[in-house]
């Protein structure tokens, strides 16, 4: 599995297509409700599956291992919320803590941790 | 040579900034491009400080608060240049009054990569206000969209890429000068 993370808006799609020759039918977008729909080879805004997640009581580090047969050859992407001010409400604080626990649970588990920042990739594993 | 330099607010990225401009400079001229426009104490005062910094660096400062077609090229000035920052001009340009200037960070990018080709060295500051949880109006998250399409744009261009964090260098492309 190859996770990508980075901020907002820093190109990280448009690097993983380019990287990993994926076309836009690879591409599954994680809303704020449901599951990934791990058919698809790339799966992005994780940060909203963790959201998912809580609004189900589920702690997100945990329910993404359920998958995890079928995200062993992914290409995952999330945007990276873990930096600002700690927020004031708490379901968005428990989401900033799930959505860094998911995203520190799955580095373990990846093949390379790609870091992407103004377009370009950092490799951090 | 073009430099893009980017990271947290108070990172030390206008003070590597001043030091890259200056050794890329020589003997030869440096412009200070000014791009905010102050609007209260508190503006004026960080202005002073930052102009303080630059004491005996030799900097000629060009105000730079709009366009810099107007204040740069047009008046022919060239030499190094200190862009700082990105994240003022989007949005002196973007945010003009009352009402947004959508056309805006299409323009503000092209005057840039103009900059960047018009200009014997330039280092661009900008601000990486990409990483928090804060769930934005859709105003703010046009903007933060915006400088993040410009700060790409800037990245392929630019020869040398870096964040900042702490003072310390992590270099994306190329090669910082010093």
């Amino acid at each position: 599995m190859d996770l990508v993370i980075g901020g907002a808006f820093q190109g990280k799609t448009q690097w993983a297509i380019h990287q990993f020759g994926l076309t836009e039918g690879d591409i599954f977008v994680c809303g704020e409700t449901g599951n990934p729909d791990f058919s698809h080879r790339c799966i992005t805004h994780l940060e909203n599956y963790a959201l998912a997640c809580l609004h189900l009581g589920e702690p997100p580090e945990a329910a993404i291992f359920a998958w995890q047969n079928q995200w062993a050859t992914a290409v995952l992407i999330c945007d990276d919320i873990s930096c600002g001010v700690v927020p004031l409400s708490a379901q968005e604080r428990a989401w900033r803590e799930g959505c860094g626990r998911m995203l520190s649970a799955l580095a373990q588990q990846a093949d390379t941790v790609t870091r992407i920042f103004c377009g370009l990739p950092q490799r951090l594993k | 040579m073009t430099i893009l330099l980017s990271g947290g607010a108070k990172n030390g990225k206008s003070a590597l900034a001043q030091q890259l401009t200056c050794s890329l400079a020589g003997i030869g001229p440096r412009y200070y491009a000014a791009t905010m426009i102050p609007r209260d104490e508190e503006d004026f005062a960080r202005i002073a400080r930052h102009q303080k910094e630059r004491e005996g660096l030799g900097f000629t400062t060009i105000l730079c608060g709009k366009s810099i077609f107007h204040s740069i090229i047009n008046k022919k000035y060239n030499g190094s240049f200190l862009f700082d920052s990105v994240t003022a001009l989007l949005a002196n340009a973007m945010f003009p009054g009352s009402e947004p200037d959508w056309a805006a960070p299409k323009r503000v990018e092209a005057e840039l990569l103009a900059l960047a080709d018009w200009a014997q060295h330039t280092v661009f500051v900008s601000d990486a206000i990409y990483c928090d949880t804060g769930r934005y109006d859709w105003l703010t998250q046009a903007y933060r969209q915006s400088l993040a399409q410009i700060d790409r744009a800037l990245a392929a261009r630019c020869d040398c890429v870096a964040e900042l964090c702490a003072g310390q260098v992590v270099v994306y492309k190329g090669a910082l000068p010093v």
